[in-house]
């Protein structure tokens, strides 16, 4: 179940990661905004995917 | 037990087969080429290939062109000359070429790859020490710089340098963990990055973009402008994109090298697999990092340095930093284990953490010099070059040899620990290249393609020479190929 759920917030982080970049592309989103939710979304990343990216039993 | 067989019931437990042909029950299907290629393929090292190509003055039309030929013919290598060899032998290079060549040939081959190797994890090291430049703020090499230019660079590199030797002697399965999680991550920051920097043109050229066609009008105009290169620069034409793009990853596949991933494959059009890594890693991420140079470039064309730590942080803020520390530190890992690996087959008494420590501290010094860097384009070219003799040798011995009447693994069935042909095909063959463009006949992106078919005709011509004088009275071809 922990497993689920880290993996479901893991890949919502990716899209995040990416999503500020093209609203910026699109004008809609200033590039502070766009760094601020990057790093946000790398952090989230980085904690949930060490959760179930890698381990033996995946 | 005899100690081969023990040997292979270790490996058979251990899943290296290093010493034989790995089984039907530990092959691999076609989803774990597709995630290993995409990984290791978007690395620290893209980071400076894209701004090259900028600073070699490509145009729009050459580098998308170029790019797109030029991997495809990298993936149809791949598949045609490197898997089906693999898929058909199932063993790794070294265990290929120590059939061939013998032992003592193979220890040369295995001390010019871990010297290649240590200079290129030393390029991934000068690319993650750029980024400590960003808050350290000391003066960075610029793009001529041959040599360190100030001690904040030396000992920013020494540091970076130093905890990465350290990791992979002590912990190479969990950075290797690392680069696995990182991977998705960091594709999507090159993507980012690119994105960003498009944007960036479009606000710069105030025109606005509202069609694919405005944007293909700023790429042509602003990113990838043509015309001459920077100073101390080769200029780059569609040719040249494409034959790098090609070549960049020759030991691996004309090279033969990745022998000892495909042998895993169940087919040998899983090789396609490499596609993910040539389109995501040399294609859109060296895409996204020269938008990012050009764009440094328009703000102040006095700014020639390729420095990707700055760059990236100008784009993404410290998540941009954080992935120029991060692709280049898990690249470097692999490629210091590697050479170590190299490394300690020609010592075998010394243990692995020490020989990957030194080859670590060896790689970081060669960070210390900004020149591997800079000049990677035609560092890249050389180290393909160097190792691709060894791959035509390859290739005609599982295919060609047997025409001639000339005996297949011609080491290992004599017992012989240093074969002449070999030899001979690489030296020769290296040395020649070398010449050709020492003497500007031929530019170095560009030679490995005579080259190959000169390593293929000088391994039968001496192998004629050389197994007829040794066994005379031998006839192989009959026999070999009747079997």
């Amino acid at each position: 179940m922990m497993r689920r759920l880290a993996r479901s917030v893991s890949v919502t982080s990716l899209v995040v990661l990416i999503l500020p970049s093209l609203l910026f592309l699109t004008g809609s989103m200033q590039l502070s905004r766009v760094k601020y939710y990057m790093l946000i979304a790398t952090t989230v990343w980085f904690v949930t995917a060490t959760i179930w990216m890698g381990r033996r039993d995946d | 037990m005899p100690d081969e067989q023990r040997a292979q019931q270790s490996q058979s437990q251990s899943g290296e087969f290093e010493r034989q042909p790995v089984p039907r029950g530990a092959l691999l299907g076609f989803k774990s080429f597709i995630g290993m290629y995409a990984g290791e393929h978007c690395a620290g090292t893209e980071l400076m290939i894209g701004p090259l190509f900028v600073a070699a003055g490509v145009s729009a039309l050459d580098v998308v062109g170029g790019l797109v030929t030029g991997n495809a013919l990298a993936v149809l290598s791949w598949m045609f000359l490197c898997a089906p060899i693999a898929t058909r032998s199932r063993l790794t290079l070294y265990f290929q070429l120590e059939k061939i060549c013998g032992r003592n040939l193979v220890t040369l081959y295995n001390l010019a790859n871990g010297i290649m190797f240590c200079f290129l994890a030393g390029a991934m090291i000068t690319v993650s020490a750029t980024a400590v430049g960003v808050y350290c703020e000391f003066p960075m090499p610029g793009l001529n710089d041959l040599y360190p230019n100030s001690v904040g660079w030396v000992l920013a590199v020494l540091g970076v340098g130093s905890i990465i030797a350290i990791v992979a002697a002590y912990g190479y399965k969990t950075v290797a963990r690392c680069a696995n999680i990182a991977a998705p991550w960091m594709v999507l920051v090159f993507l980012a990055f690119g994105i960003i920097g498009l944007r960036q043109f479009i606000d710069a050229s105030g025109t606005g973009a509202s069609s694919p066609g405005d944007l293909w009008q700023i790429a042509t105009t602003r990113i990838w402008k043509g015309g001459a290169p920077l100073e101390g620069q080769v200029k780059f034409t569609f040719w040249h994109v494409t034959f790098f793009a090609w070549f960049c990853n020759m030991a691996m596949h004309i090279g033969m090298a990745d022998l000892s991933v495909f042998r895993f494959a169940k087919k040998s059009w899983y090789a396609v697999a490499s596609a993910a890594g040539m389109y995501v890693g040399h294609f859109m991420a060296w895409l996204s990092a020269s938008i990012l140079y050009a764009y440094q470039l328009h703000l102040d064309p006095a700014d020639t340095n390729v420095l990707p730590g700055p760059m990236a942080y100008r784009a993404a803020g410290i998540t941009g930093l954080l992935c120029v520390i991060i692709a280049g530190w898990t690249t470097a890992n692999p490629t210091i284990y590697r050479a170590g690996l190299a490394f300690q087959a020609i010592l075998p008494r010394r243990s692995r953490f020490s020989v990957t420590l030194v080859t670590g501290l060896l790689a970081t010094c060669a960070g210390l010099f900004p020149a591997i860097a800079m000049k990677l384009l035609g560092f890249v070219a050389l180290y393909g070059l160097l190792l691709m003799p060894m791959g035509a040798v390859i290739f005609v011995d599982y295919w060609i040899i047997k025409r001639f009447n000339l005996q297949r693994y011609y080491a290992a069935s004599n017992n012989k620990k240093f074969n002449i042909a070999a030899a001979a095909a690489w030296i020769v063959t290296l040395v020649m290249c070398l010449v050709l463009v020492q003497a500007g006949v031929i530019q170095i992106y560009f030679v490995s393609l005579p080259g190959w078919f000169l390593a293929a005709f000088i391994y039968v011509a001496v192998s004629k020479v050389y197994q007829d004088r040794i066994r005379p009275d031998a006839h192989f071809g009959s026999t070999e190929r009747s079997k």
